[in-house]
């Protein structure tokens, strides 16, 4: 380039960007650009830039200002870049709408798209299994997506699993990052990778160098002075910051220094574990914990106020009923009959242990005889998605006076009832005679799709309160009105997991209830649990370490 | 998604999700291509959505396998051009007509890496000073002038665009370095 400095055209560059060039210098630039393909290059590079940085300031702008410096709140970044994807896509099909509107066939399947946005989780990996974990800060459960920005294992194991495949056990001290799924930066502490042939190309970045996968399995050793790599299978290749890439195969090991070379390894290969073996060492731990927590049963079967208590495993195949369990309390509920609900997996891992309630119709029928003076259930469920209005989890046939309903509303909140008799609401001005429905928090979401999880509910006569219960912890409770307490609770011929129309048919709208999810184990009580019993049915019965 | 040459001169009409496909993925290229000529004018908006629904009428013209953003990019200058001539008036700032051709000509051409410019970019603006960081994305977040940012710190217009294009360059060449040392180990 010629004729003007660079820094001076640059500037010009940015003022034909602004619309904010005088007329001489726009003949001066337009020259250049006409004569200079270069100049042109530069010209749509600075473009590029100013649309990034429209963008970067639109998905900042939505936050809070001022952004700069404090605390950068760490989002997946490439989520942002999808999130935009979509928003654009969205954009191009609402044109086509509104551009077409009577023209046939103009993507009717496209309309709904655009008015439907797509459900978006972020992360880039989710956390399949831990052993012994301690986390520094908010702890992380097996299954959650982990989060963007720089994590910190204290202490224990953990695995990883990238959505490239990549699987990558990590112990003990370890700090580290999940750019993407093909990238994470060790800042310090020890990982064993297993890289599939779709994820070749994986990266490990530490501050002495980057460690790229060729179709491997290694482990990466990260401390203040360096990184220590060996390679267990297939080849990785290094790329020392101040030195030349170098390639090293099975059997082979190397020290990124940080000044910037490879050089030998003095140390041995640390103790890990690959994900393989992390797998199997979790497996045992799981069947330990199964044997307790079977053993440990039969204080709910001979608990006194247990009403129903149907683990569902069978070890049969095909069987349609549902033994119950219970067998301290004098007022028992009938065995369940399983109705079109197929055998499914359980949380443990055995195969005949749960029932899929997907199928429409599907159910498990029972009979609960008498009266109580407030109820407690809990179950776990594995949900797919919540795509009905009401999602069952136990109704009663009808929703008939004292009778309680627990179900789970599409967007998200857990929803309880019971129903006030309407001999108790005489007198009362006809628009207060509304059934009361004590809701929990919105706590769906994408991320608990396919998890097992257990909700519980209690109805709390003596205290006057409903509480509902995410995996043994509390997430609402809401006092119950005096108008509206129920004292004496009945339920009689219900379904766990559908509804069964009503002689008369009050809301026939919402005739289908079934929950497109499975089921593994579901209690009902007499009277309400303390929070603390709740917490320690979940701590046994939890198939994962916490 | 860089379509191949057709193998035969045969003009087939594309399938209407495929084409939904092509236009989403040509997005980056019609605004960049709107927005070169345009210079400054606030209308872009308007003419990239004009020219989204001239690609849709004009989809059956679109011949699977040749290349979709030197088309669209090609299509995008006529909207322009029309843009101009709705309203009734000769922009101010225009590049000349044989100028505007190549430019649509070369930005259909253009590598379609925003994506890894804008990840490159999220790593270059945290090597910025926090006050740098603020001033060139204030100068993208809203309607504010540079007049009114100018006169909001208490600096002068010129020291500001100075600034501003110095941060901008910088970021450049930071993108640049990032992706040349990115694509040097794929």
């Amino acid at each position: 380039m010629s004729g003007m400095k660079q820094e001076e055209r640059l500037l010009l560059i940015d003022s034909l960007l602004d619309g904010t060039i005088s007329d001489a210098d726009l003949l001066r630039i337009e020259a250049e650009m006409t004569v200079d393909p270069k100049v042109r290059q530069t010209y749509y590079r600075r473009l590029q830039l100013t649309m990034l940085l429209e963008r970067q300031a639109a998905e900042e702008g939505g936050r809070d200002r001022p952004v700069v410096g404090k605390h950068p709140r760490r989002r997946s970044r490439r989520m942002m870049m999808i999130a935009g994807t979509l928003a654009a896509i969205a954009a191009v099909l609402l044109v086509l709408f509104y551009a077409n509107p009577s023209d046939p066939g103009s993507g009717e399947s496209n309309v709904p798209l655009a008015a439907s946005p797509e459900r978006t989780a972020s992360g880039f990996a989710i956390l399949s299994g831990q052993d012994d974990a301690v986390w520094g800060g908010k702890p992380i459960n097996d299954g959650d997506l982990l989060p963007s920005g720089e994590l910190h294992l204290l202490s224990g194991r953990v695995q990883i699993e990238l959505f490239s495949g990549v699987q990558i056990v990590l112990q003990g001290d370890s700090s580290f990052s999940i750019d993407s799924p093909m990238q994470v930066t060790m800042l310090r502490g020890i990982a064993h990778a297993s890289v599939p042939e779709p994820a070749e190309g994986f990266r490990i970045k530490t501050s002495s160098g980057d460690v790229v996968d060729l179709g491997t399995e290694f482990s990466v050793d990260v401390d203040d002075q360096g990184a220590d790599v060996h390679v267990v299978d297939g080849e990785v290749q290094l790329h020392p910051h101040g030195s030349e890439t170098l390639q090293i195969q099975a059997g082979v090991s190397r020290r990124l220094m940080t000044s910037g070379n490879a050089v030998e390894t003095l140390t041995s290969m640390p103790d890990t574990v690959s994900p393989t073996e992390f797998q199997n060492q979790l497996q045992k731990k799981q069947h330990l914990r199964l044997s307790v927590w079977t053993q440990s049963r039969n204080q709910i079967q001979s608990d006194k106020r247990t009403v129903a208590y149907y683990p569902f495993h069978s070890g049969r195949t095909g069987a349609r009923q549902l033994k119950n369990f219970a067998d301290g309390s004098p007022l028992l509920a009938s065995d369940g009959t399983i109705v079109a609900a197929s055998q499914a997996t359980d949380r443990w891992g055995r195969s005949e242990g749960a029932l899929d309630f997907s199928r429409i119709g599907s159910r498990v029928r029972l009979n609960v005889p008498g009266e109580h003076r407030g109820i407690t259930m809990f179950c776990w469920v594995k949900i797919n998605s919540l795509d009905r209005l009401y999602n069952s989890l136990f109704l009663t046939d009808g929703h008939d006076e004292r009778e309680p309903h627990w179900q789970w509303m599409e967007d998200g909140r857990v929803f309880f009832s019971v129903k006030v008799p309407e001999t108790d609401q005489a007198g009362r001005d006809p628009s207060e005679t509304v059934q009361p429905v004590y809701y929990s928090p919105k706590i769906w979401n994408a991320s608990l799709s396919g998890r097992w999880i257990m909700l519980a509910v209690t109805y709390d006569v003596e205290n006057a309160r409903v509480m509902h219960f995410l995996n043994g912890e509390p997430i609402s409770s809401a006092p119950i009105a005096d108008k509206d307490l129920v004292e004496s609770i009945q339920i009689g011929a219900a379904s766990i997991c559908n509804w069964s129309e009503p002689m008369y048919r009050t809301d026939p709208q919402f005739v289908l209830r079934n929950l497109n999810g499975s089921m593994d184990e579901f209690a009902l009580y007499s009277g309400a649990l303390s929070a603390d019993e709740i917490l320690q049915l979940y701590r046994i019965g939890n198939p994962n370490e916490q | 998604m860089e379509p191949k040459n057709p193998t035969d001169g045969e003009t087939r009409s594309i399938h209407e999700a495929d084409f939904v496909a092509l236009l989403t993925s040509g997005q980056n290229a019609i605004t960049l291509t709107v927005r070169a000529l345009m210079l400054g004018d606030r209308g872009m908006e308007e003419v990239v959505q004009q020219t989204n629904a001239k690609l849709w009428q004009k989809r059956d013209d679109f011949q699977p396998g040749t290349n979709f953003r030197a088309w669209a990019a090609a299509v995008a200058r006529f909207e322009v051009l029309n843009y101009r001539k709705q309203q009734a008036r000769d922009a101010r700032l225009r590049f000349s007509d044989d100028l505007e051709h190549q430019i649509a000509c070369e930005v259909g051409e253009l590598e379609d890496d925003l994506y890894d410019r804008h990840a490159a970019l999220q790593e270059c603006l945290k090597q910025l000073k926090p006050e740098s960081r603020d001033l060139l994305l204030s100068r993208y977040n809203g309607e504010e002038t540079i007049a009114d940012l100018a006169s909001r710190i208490g600096r002068s217009v010129g020291g500001i665009k100075v600034s501003l294009s110095r941060l901008r360059t910088g970021l450049s060449q930071c993108i640049e370095r990032r992706l040349s040392t990115g694509e040097s180990v794929e």
